[in-house]
C-alpha cells in the first residue's frame, strides 16, 4: 500500500478547485519528486500530506490509517520543510532543540543538536549560539532542516529545498536529505524544479498540473483558441501548422491535457493513420534522461511550442534508436484527449 | 511659574524625609496598580491571544468593541464600578466600596481592553509561516498558543507598559471607588487633585515627581528583563 | 551550555510565578486594611471645604483617643456626600446646608441632626472693587454686582456654598444668573474656585475658613479682600447627621450616635473654638444652641 495513498482527493480554496487526485500512492522510503508549474498545486498537495490541513473531499492514508490534523499519529512522524522556513526568535540551538523539547525528549540534547548541525553542513561551534538573525539565507535554510532532522522523522517533504538558496547550500541539504533516507528510511516527498532531484535521485517523479497528477512524464497543457474542425472536433492551429485535434468539451473547459501515458512515439516514416481515430504529430527529441531505476528514460519531445516528456522503456529508446535532435512522430487518440 | 522650582525641591524633601503620607500614597498606588495589573495580565493576554489568531465570523465586530473601550474615560468606569458596588448595588454585600481591592477591580476594566488589542496585535503580526513552522515541527495545540506568545513576547510587554502607564496614572477610578481617604485610599493621584485643588500647586508637582520615579524605576528594571528574554 | 527543556517557560512561569505572589499579598495588606475597618471603624462623608481647613485631621484624634472608635471620612462635594449618605456608603454625614439637610431627614435617609458648628460666608473680590459693594448690605452688594458686569465666579456646583449663594440672588430679589457673559460656573471646589475668581479678577462668595487659607497660600498677598461680611444671612451652619438605620440597616448607627454626641459635648466645641489656622479663628461652636 505505501506509506501514503491518495484516493478521490479533492481539496477546494472557498469555491476554487486546486487539487483533484484519484489515486496515487507513494511506497515507503522512496524519493518521490514532485513537478509542475507555479499553482499547480504542489505547495497545497504537502500541506495536505503533512497534515497541516483536512482535504475538503476525500482522505489521505497515512500508513493504513485515516489520519486528522494534530494527530498524534503524524504530529512526531512527519515533517515538512516549507519554501520559506520561519526561524524563531531564538538561538539556533534553541531553534534545532524545538521539535525535541516540545517532545520531552531531551536526552543528551547537546549533541544530538551538534549531530544535526553536522549533518546540514554547519559548524556547530560557530553557530549554536548565533542569534537566527545573524545568518545568511541558505544557512538559515540548513537550519530548519536540521531542526526536521534531528526528529528523524519517517516523511521528510520538502517544498523546493534548493530553490532560493546558493549552490554550496543546495548541495549540502540534498546530501543530508538523502543521508535521512539511507540512514533511517525516511520517505522523501520532494516539490522542485531542480533537474538533478528530479533525475538522478528520485525514484518516482509526479507531474502536477491544475491540481491533477500525471504519472507517465510531463505531460502539457494546451490552451486556446479553439477552432471549429471536420466532423464535429475542435481543432488548434500550432506554431508551426501542424494541428491537434480535439474533441469538443464540457461546458466552461478551455484547457486540453496531453498525457503521455496515452501517447506513443514512432519514427516519421512509419506514422500512417492507420486506424480512425488516430492522429499523430511531428516533432525532436531534446533531451533523455536515464530514470534511476536503470530501465525507463524520460525522453523529452518538442512539437511546434509545445514540449512533452514520455517515459519509455530503455529497449524501445535502442530500437528506435532515439538521440536528441532525431525527428520522431507523436501518435495520439483525440478521443482519449482529457480537458481541464 | 515658581511652583514647579518649588515642586522639585519638595519632591526630594517628601522622599528624603520618609514623609509619612507621601509614602501612604505610593502604597496605596502601587498595591492597587499591581493587583490590576496582575488581574489584566492574566486574564487579558489568553484573551488577546484567541482574538488574534483565531478567525471566527464576529472577529471584527469584537475588535471594534475592543478598540472602543481603549477610550473609556476613567470617571465613567469609575462611575459604573461605584454604582455596582454601593451598599444597594448588586455586590454591596462584598464592602468594596473606598477600599484599594475596589480600585483595582475599576484599574483592571481600564487595562483589559489595552492588553487585549495590543496582544492580538502582535499575535496578528506573528509570521504566516510560524504556524505552519510549529505545526510541522510537531506542536500541539497548547504548544502552538505558547510558542507564538512567546514569539510575539517583545508586542507583549509593550502592552503591559503601555496598560501599566495608563494605571499608575489615573484618578477617576481611584477618586470615585476610592473615595480619596486619608491614610487609607489616598493614591498619589488623588492626591495631586486634592492638593491642586487646594490651591498647593508645588506639592502637587512634587507628588507628581514621585510618580515619574516610580514609573521610570519600573520601566529599569524592564530594560533588564527585555535584554533577556 | 546543557540548557533546560522549558528554558523559556521557565522564564515566564517565574514571572507569572512572581506576580501571583504579590497578589495575594497585596490582598493580604489590603484585606486586613479592610478587615480592621469593618470592625471598630466608622465612616464619614463631608464637605471638601470642612476638610480643606484641615479641622478633621486635628480634631478627630481626639475622638478616637476617647471612645476608642476607629473613623475614616471621603469628602466630596455637598451633593456627593448626600448622595452617598442616601446610598448607604458612609454611616454618617458632616455637612453644611441646613435647608437640604432637613429635607434628607424628612425624607427618612437621615436619622438625628444636630448643630455643631458655624462660620460665616463672606463675599471677596479685587481690591480696586469696580462694582463698588465694600461696606454694603449683602443684598445691596448682590445688585450692584449684577448691574457692574463684574466678574463672578460661582461654585456652580450644588455644594452647600453653592446653595447660599443662589438663597442670596434670590433674597436680593434678583434673578439667579446662568448664562450671563461675567457670571463663571466653576464647577469646582472652594479654592479652585477662588483661583479662578483671582485669575479673572473676579468676585466670588466664599466660606471664611477656605479665603483664610488662601490667604495664607498667597503669602500674605492675596489678589481678593474681603469686602462684605457680618450678615446674619451669610451665617454657614455645619451639622452632624447620622443615617437612618431604617433606611440602611448596615450602617453603625450606634457609634454614629456617639461621634454626633462626643462633638457636642464641652470637650470638642472648646476643641473646635480653640482651632486656629494662621492665628485665626475658623469656627464658632454652636452645638448647644438651636
Amino acid at each position: 500500500m505505501g506509506i501514503y495513498h491518495i484516493h478521490d482527493l479533492e481539496h477546494y480554496y472557498g469555491d476554487k478547485q486546486v487539487l483533484s487526485i484519484e489515486d496515487v500512492s507513494i511506497p515507503t522510503a522512496s524519493i518521490t519528486g514532485l513537478i509542475g508549474p507555479n499553482g499547480s498545486g504542489k505547495s497545497t498537495l504537502l500541506k495536505l500530506l503533512v497534515f497541516l490541513e483536512k482535504p475538503t473531499y476525500g482522505a489521505i492514508i497515512f500508513k493504513g490509517r485515516k489520519v486528522a490534523p494534530f494527530s498524534h499519529n503524524i504530529r512526531l512522524r512527519v515533517t515538512l520543510l516549507p519554501q520559506e522556513p520561519y526561524l524563531m526568535r531564538r538561538s539556533v540551538f534553541d531553534n534545532v532543540a524545538y521539535g525535541l523539547k516540545i517532545r520531552g525528549d531531551t536526552k543528551d540534547l547537546k549533541n544530538r543538536v551538534e549531530e544535526a548541525l553536522t549533518q546540514v553542513g554547519l559548524d556547530s561551534e560557530r553557530f549554536a549560539r548565533r542569534k537566527c538573525t545573524a545568518l545568511s539565507g541558505g544557512e538559515a535554510h540548513r537550519v530548519a532542516l536540521a531542526a526536521r532532522l534531528i526528529l528523524k522523522p519517517e516523511v521528510l517533504l520538502l517544498d523546493e529545498p534548493t530553490a532560493s538558496v546558493d549552490a554550496k547550500s543546495a548541495r549540502l541539504i540534498r546530501k543530508a536529505s538523502l543521508k535521512a533516507k539511507k540512514d533511517w528510511g525516511t520517505t522523501l516527498v520532494v516539490a522542485t524544479h531542480d533537474w538533478q532531484w528530479l533525475y538522478e535521485t528520485c525514484d518516482t517523479v509526479l507531474h502536477l498540473l491544475h491540481g491533477k497528477i500525471f504519472k507517465g512524464g510531463l505531460g502539457c497543457a494546451v490552451y486556446g483558441p479553439w477552432r471549429m474542425g471536420q466532423n464535429g472536433l475542435l481543432h488548434k492551429e500550432l506554431e508551426d501548422g501542424q494541428v491537434l485535434n480535439v474533441p469538443k468539451p464540457e461546458e466552461g473547459k478551455q484547457v486540453a491535457i496531453l498525457d503521455p501515458s496515452k501517447l506513443e512515439v514512432l519514427l516519421p516514416e512509419k506514422g500512417l493513420s492507420l486506424k480512425w481515430n488516430i492522429n499523430s504529430l511531428n516533432g525532436f527529441v531534446t533531451r533523455m534522461f536515464l530514470e534511476r531505476n536503470g530501465k525507463t528514460v524520460q525522453v523529452a519531445i518538442k512539437i511546434a511550442e509545445l514540449v512533452i516528456t514520455i517515459r519509455m522503456e530503455r529497449d524501445r529508446v535502442e530500437a528506435l534508436k532515439l538521440f536528441p535532435g532525431k525527428e520522431v512522430s507523436i501518435s495520439y487518440d483525440h478521443q482519449k484527449i482529457e480537458w481541464l | 511659574m515658581d511652583f514647579i522650582q518649588e515642586g522639585f525641591i519638595q519632591a526630594i524633601k517628601l522622599l528624603v524625609n520618609r514623609d509619612p503620607s507621601t509614602y501612604s500614597a505610593i502604597s496605596a498606588t502601587l498595591r492597587s496598580s499591581t493587583l490590576a495589573m496582575a488581574a489584566s495580565l492574566l486574564l487579558g493576554i489568553p484573551l488577546g491571544y484567541i482574538l488574534g489568531y483565531f478567525d471566527f465570523s464576529f472577529k471584527k465586530h469584537i475588535s471594534i468593541i475592543v478598540n472602543t473601550l481603549l477610550s473609556l474615560p476613567t470617571v465613567f468606569i469609575g462611575l459604573v464600578i461605584y454604582a455596582l458596588l454601593t451598599r444597594n448595588g448588586p455586590f454591596g454585600e462584598a464592602g468594596l466600596l473606598f477600599t484599594i481591592p475596589g480600585i483595582a477591580i475599576g484599574q483592571t476594566i481600564l487595562s483589559l481592553p489595552i492588553v487585549i488589542a495590543l496582544t492580538a496585535t502582535a499575535v496578528e503580526g506573528a509570521d504566516r509561516n510560524l504556524r505552519i513552522t510549529l505545526m510541522s515541527l510537531g506542536a500541539n495545540r497548547k504548544q502552538i498558543a505558547a510558542s507564538t506568545l512567546w514569539e510575539v513576547r517583545l508586542g507583549i510587554l509593550a502592552a503591559a507598559v503601555t496598560a501599566t502607564g495608563r494605571v499608575l496614572t489615573e484618578v477617576g477610578i481611584s477618586l470615585m471607588v476610592g473615595g480619596n481617604i486619608k491614610w487609607h485610599t489616598r493614591t498619589i493621584t488623588t492626591a495631586i487633585a486634592l492638593e491642586t485643588s487646594k490651591g498647593e500647586f508645588g506639592m502637587g508637582i512634587a507628588l507628581g515627581l514621585v510618580l515619574l520615579l516610580i514609573a521610570l524605576t519600573i520601566n529599569v528594571s524592564l530594560v533588564g528583563l527585555r535584554r533577556r528574554i | 551550555m546543557k540548557r533546560n527543556m522549558n528554558s523559556e517557560y521557565k522564564v515566564v512561569f517565574s514571572l507569572v510565578l512572581f506576580i501571583l505572589l504579590i497578589f495575594p499579598g497585596v490582598m493580604l495588606c489590603a484585606n486586613s486594611s479592610q478587615a480592621a475597618e469593618d470592625k471598630d471603624e466608622l465612616l464619614m462623608a463631608t464637605t471638601t471645604s470642612t476638610d480643606n481647613t484641615g479641622l478633621l485631621d486635628y480634631l478627630m484624634p481626639a475622638f478616637t483617643a476617647q471612645t476608642g472608635i476607629d473613623i475614616r471620612w471621603t469628602s466630596t462635594g455637598t451633593g456627593k456626600a448626600l448622595k452617598l449618605g442616601e446610598n448607604c456608603d458612609v454611616d454618617v454625614l458632616l455637612v453644611h446646608a441646613p435647608q437640604t439637610e432637613i429635607d434628607f431627614v424628612k425624607k427618612g435617609f437621615g436619622k438625628d441632626r444636630r448643630q455643631i458648628m458655624y462660620n460665616d460666608f463672606v463675599l471677596i473680590g479685587p481690591p480696586g472693587d469696580p462694582a463698588a459693594i465694600k461696606g454694603k448690605k449683602v443684598s445691596e452688594a448682590m445688585k450692584a454686582l449684577r448691574s457692574s458686569n463684574s466678574v463672578f465666579v460661582s461654585r456652580g456646583d450644588n455644594s452647600g456654598t453653592n446653595k447660599k449663594e443662589r438663597a442670596l440672588w434670590q433674597l436680593a430679589d434678583v434673578p439667579i444668573p446662568e448664562k450671563e457673559a461675567w457670571y463663571r460656573q466653576s464647577g469646582q471646589g472652594m479654592l479652585a474656585t477662588i483661583n479662578v475668581a483671582a485669575e479673572l479678577n473676579g468676585y466670588t462668595l466664599a466660606d471664611r475658613g477656605t479665603y483664610i487659607k488662601y490667604e495664607s497660600v498667597a503669602a500674605g498677598k492675596p489678589a481678593l479682600l474681603i469686602l462684605v461680611e457680618g450678615d446674619d444671612v451669610l451665617l454657614n451652619q455645619y451639622s452632624i447627621i447620622t443615617i437612618n438605620p431604617k433606611h440602611c440597616t448596615n450602617v453603625k448607627y450606634d457609634m454614629a450616635q456617639t461621634l454626633s454626641a462626643w462633638m457636642a459635648n464641652k470637650e470638642a466645641q472648646n476643641l473646635i473654638e480653640e482651632f486656629k489656622l494662621f492665628g485665626k479663628q475658623l469656627f464658632t461652636p454652636n452645638a448647644d444652641q438651636d
